[in-house]
């Protein structure tokens, strides 16, 4: 150990560079003049001052710095190609009192990783991103960067970037223009004021970061004197002359913000799970009610389906009787018509209740169906089985098809029942009253038991509710 | 009086410098000058510093890219064999912090949807980091997890897509914690690239992958279109992950728990495998007696000091490291196919007739097996519970009585090529294979079970 290492974050030994056999064991892969060394050293330099090498989590890009690992004795990810800041959120999130770095080169950051760029720096949340923008593709041989500037030479624009290739991408500015970054600076390698102002501007990223106040982004304008094709002193050159003219130096964005991050730091708590999780424990049990299997409707297995208009409560009628069947010690499944087709109007729930395990989970051919409207009752009553009930909201339907012969059908004033009661919303309620006069599917008391507990925030309407209910039975038991 | 602070002069080590030149312009004293005589260790042409002209100011060194090319007091210049030899450990052991149980008291069953049944299961199992773009019909559990995660300090972070969400997920399972999204069969499709550095770098994860009719955008029904991506597909290499198939909310929960069991006891992502009837299906769903609070294992990034040094990676240069690596890989796969098959089987011991299915298809068969039983037909279920490795040990014993298999699925046969490469590599044959495949968010009906098991009696009679 010397000095050197003393304040530094580099490994004293490369060991990961091919093993770290000969020079790979102390020097760079890094082409003779590159700038990545250079941001590489401002970086270690600010881990180290900062001390918080034991929390760093670097996180290398695909690209020329790829191999950062090898040099970094941090904790150390190498992502996919441009998924760095999506990979440095997920460490940060984990850990929130880890330092996360997202080193990237520009194909990584600017092309094929935009979007996760984008949205880390929208969210906010502190990680660094060190942005080393060279203007051309590094490792797989010259091929133009997102950065590469109009007229430049690359392998993939021989003839030099034209407006068919469109025209560079100004990273820092763009995301500089976003609500969530705090600190937004481009920098550059090529003289000693300007390392030093590098040098500086990393350390102010990190430190942000440390300080939990927020998204920093540092762009680096570096040199790749191998694709370039220029000597390294030409490389610095060209940067300074040419490459700053598209890409100019300076503060983009830097705004005060009290520390805020703390992070998720996550509770493990059975009483609070439980409650979380709705978990009654069986020593204050819910209360049953004696419902023997529904046999008179089948040995097995009974199935409803329950269909109307989206905002009619078929799919919350339908939780209610699984609820109250499971309670009652039955095997139960409801299973919705889901999605876009769901979104048009129609609503559909199968259910179904057997002794002891539901197979099939859909219902084509139920016991029992609830038509909320018209078309539902058109669509499903030929369906209904042999010795099976229809329950049809008569205030909503007018004529009524011809059904099976001996499936009985009831009409009941749903929609009405429940306006008379001054709460529209009932009428799902209406209807399962009916459904337990008609099929005695279920004693009355373990649905209204299922649905006292389902209103147990909104004890207000447990009147309503069960006043919905009994004028359901009612009609049922009126049309006789 | 002042004193002047002596300063050090450079130490330039021929063999690291790079011969760029950087330091040369950085010199105000114009003291370096390009070197003449190739480095014989490094086959470059080191720069040469004039130590008399030199007046330690040090601008040099900054502007060397090299860590020890150029510093202020050398590197290791007393021991060229440490620099040259054989390379030494860095030496700190990585540090596991073990997770534990907490018991739950017993409760009442609840009613779940099993999408919500999963996203319980994850929670029980220790898991508060979710990611998760929207997409039907996993939904729900990612807005579970929305609304549960803050009130148990956890985080739920919606990300801009599927291939932020795997990466997000990369990030936090390496860094040892539990992690878990919610994802449909388009979805999977854009998370192979991420799955498959998973695979490679050994990170734990739990994806709920609610399978729908594809390709394409297809529709939201449910589907199992997804089998031969799952275990064949996982990205490019030679990947493999458990599949797990749960048919009822229960095993929505049950097998996800045990996911992140296997996730961790491997280092391998894990895949629940319902399809869309089962992530919107509600049902009963009991919960175990414990839940769970994570640990940090050995290999994690988590970033703290008992795990610094550690490294997530997927990049091995040489291919004979990489070849190395990829034999480890297999090694652990083989432990799971020897160790980790599941299965349910029902009315199958003296089956002549062998119907193979999963998840929702296998409640149909069930069904359907009930009734034909009553027939008289002699005639079982087989239902793998991991569909990746087959149950192949389970089904061996069956052979000796079965004739016929049946294999029901909602998918154009990616179940049946599973059967059949696993039957094959086990030199299991003699039964004929026949099919009932719907596709496109359909799913094989009962009564259509019923009637293809009667065809096979017809034409096998
Ligand atoms: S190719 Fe360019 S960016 Fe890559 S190491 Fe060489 S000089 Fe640096
Ligand atoms: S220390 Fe200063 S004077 Fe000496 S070689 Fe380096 S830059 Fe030149
Ligand atoms: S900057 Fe470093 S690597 Fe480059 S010539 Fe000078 S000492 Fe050598």
């Amino acid at each position: 150990m010397n000095s050197s290492q003393e304040h530094s974050a580099f490994y004293e030994h490369f060991d990961r560079h091919a093993h770290g056999k000969g020079l790979k064991g102390a020097s760079t892969h890094y082409c003779p003049g590159c700038g990545h060394g250079l941001a590489h050293k401002f970086l270690s330099d600010a881990i180290a001052t900062l001390g918080i090498q034991d929390r760093t989590v670097a996180v290398s890009p695909v690209g020329c710095s790829v191999f950062l690992y090898y040099y970094f004795d941090v904790g150390n990810t190498q992502a996919a190609h441009g998924r760095a800041p999506a990979v440095a959120l997920g460490h940060k999130l984990a850990n929130p009192d880890s330092i996360v770095v997202s080193y990237q080169g520009d194909g990584d950051l600017a092309s094929i990783g935009l979007a996760e760029i984008m949205h880390a720096a929208q969210l906010g949340v502190p990680i660094t991103v060190i942005f080393v923008n060279n203007a051309i593709y590094g490792m797989t041989g010259g091929q133009m960067a997102p950065t590469t500037l109009p007229g430049q030479w690359s392998t993939t624009c021989p003839n030099g970037r034209g407006v068919m290739e469109g025209a560079p991408l100004k990273v820092a500015e763009l995301i500089a223009g976003l609500d969530g970054p705090i600190y937004v600076e481009r920098v550059a390698l090529f003289d000693q004021r300007r390392r030093k102002q590098a040098h500086k501007a990393i350390e102010k990223a990190m430190r942000l970061q440390v300080e939990g106040r927020g998204f920093a982004f540092v762009e680096v304008l570096s040199e790749c004197p191998t694709h370039l094709k220029m000597t390294p002193e030409d490389a610095e050159l060209w940067v300074k002359d040419t490459m700053t003219q598209t890409f100019p130096l300076g503060v983009l964005k830097d705004v005060e913000r009290e520390p805020w991050f703390e992070g998720p730091r996550p509770k493990f708590d059975a009483p609070q799970m439980m409650k979380l999780v709705g978990a009654v424990s069986v020593d204050d049990p819910m209360p049953r009610f004696g419902g023997e299997f529904p046999v008179h409707l089948d040995p097995e297995d009974v199935s409803l389906k329950l269909a109307g208009a989206g905002g009619d409560g078929a799919q919350t009628a339908a939780m209610l009787i699984t609820r109250a069947a499971i309670r009652e010690g039955h095997d139960a499944t409801h299973i919705p018509s889901y999605g876009p087709e769901s979104r048009g109007g129609t609503s559909y729930a199968d259910v179904h209740v057997a002794r002891t395990e539901v197979l099939s989970p859909g219902a084509p051919t139920p016991h029992v169906l609830v038509a909320f409207n018209a078309p539902s009752l058109t669509k499903f009553g030929p369906t209904v089985r042999k010795g099976g009930v229809i329950i049809y909201d008569s205030s909503v339907i007018n004529d009524v098809p011809p059904v099976r012969e001996g499936v009985r059908a009831f009409g009941v004033p749903c929609a009405a029942i429940a306006r008379e009661l001054g709460v529209p919303l009932v009428k799902n309620v209406v209807a399962l009253g009916a459904v337990c006069a008609a099929s005695r599917l279920l004693p009355d008391e373990a649905v209204l038991t299922a649905l006292r507990h389902a209103l147990k925030d909104k004890c207000a309407l447990i009147a309503s509710n069960e006043a919905a209910f009994a004028a359901g039975r009612a009609a049922v038991e009126a049309a006789g | 009086m002042t004193t002047v602070k002596e300063r050090t002069k450079p130490v330039l080590l021929p063999e690291l410098c790079k011969g760029c030149g950087r330091c040369i312009e950085a010199c105000p004293k114009h003291c370096i000058t390009l070197g003449e005589e190739i480095n014989q260790t490094s086959g470059l042409v080191p720069v040469v510093i004039d130590y008399d002209v030199c007046n330690g100011c040090g601008l040099c060194i900054s502007a060397c890219p090299e860590p020890y090319g150029l510093t202020a007091d050398g590197y290791e210049l007393e021991d060229p064999a440490k620099l040259f030899g054989a390379a030494p450990h860095h030496g700190r052991t990585p540090a596991a912090i073990p997770g534990r149980a907490i018991p739950l008291p017993k409760s009442e069953p609840l009613v779940l949807k099993g999408n919500y049944a999963a996203a319980v299961g994850a929670l029980l199992a220790g898991c508060r980091h979710v990611f998760g773009y929207p997409i039907t019909p996993s939904t729900e559990g990612a807005e579970l997890m929305a609304s549960f995660l803050p009130q148990l300090d956890g985080a739920f972070v919606q990300a801009v897509s599927e291939v932020a969400t795997v990466n997000h997920m990369y990030g936090c399972g390496g860094a040892g914690l539990p992690v878990m999204t919610f994802t449909s069969s388009p979805g999977l499709s854009l998370m192979l690239e991420g799955i498959s550095y998973m695979i490679g770098a050994e990170v734990p994860a739990v994806f709920i992958n609610v399978m729908r009719g594809g390709p394409g955008l297809g529709n939201i029904g449910p589907s199992q279109a997804d089998i031969k991506l799952l275990c064949r597909g996982l990205g490019h290499g030679d990947t493999n992950a458990i599949v797990l198939a749960p048919s009822t909310p229960q095993e929505m929960l049950d097998l996800t728990i045990e996911a992140f069991r296997l996730a961790f006891l491997y280092r391998n992502p894990v895949f629940v495998a319902p399809d869309g009837y089962l992530g919107q299906m509600t049902g009963r769903v009991q919960l175990p007696d414990h839940m769970l609070v994570p640990g940090i294992p050995g290999w994690a990034v988590y970033g703290d000091a008992a795990h610094r040094g550690n490294l997530i990676n997927s990049i091995h240069l040489s291919e004979a490291d990489l070849e190395k690596h990829n034999e480890k890989l297999q090694a652990k796969l083989a432990r799971i196919t020897a160790n980790e098959q599941r299965s349910h089987t029902h009315r199958a011991d003296d089956a002549k007739i062998l119907v193979v299915a999963a998840s929702t298809p296998a409640r149909m068969a069930k069904s359907a097996i009930e009734h034909l039983r009553q027939e008289g037909v002699s005639v079982g279920l087989f239902m793998p519970v991991t569909l990746w490795p087959f149950p192949i040990d389970a089904l061996r014993p069956l052979m000796a009585h079965v004739e016929d298999i049946l294999v029901v699925e909602a998918s154009a046969g990616q179940l049946e090529d599973e059967l059949r490469l696993a039957m094959s590599h086990a030199d299991l044959g003699g039964a004929r294979i026949h099919h009932l495949r719907r596709m496109g968010g359909m799913l094989p009906q009962e009564p259509e079970i019923r009637a293809r098991v009667h065809e096979i009696l017809e034409v096998t009679r």
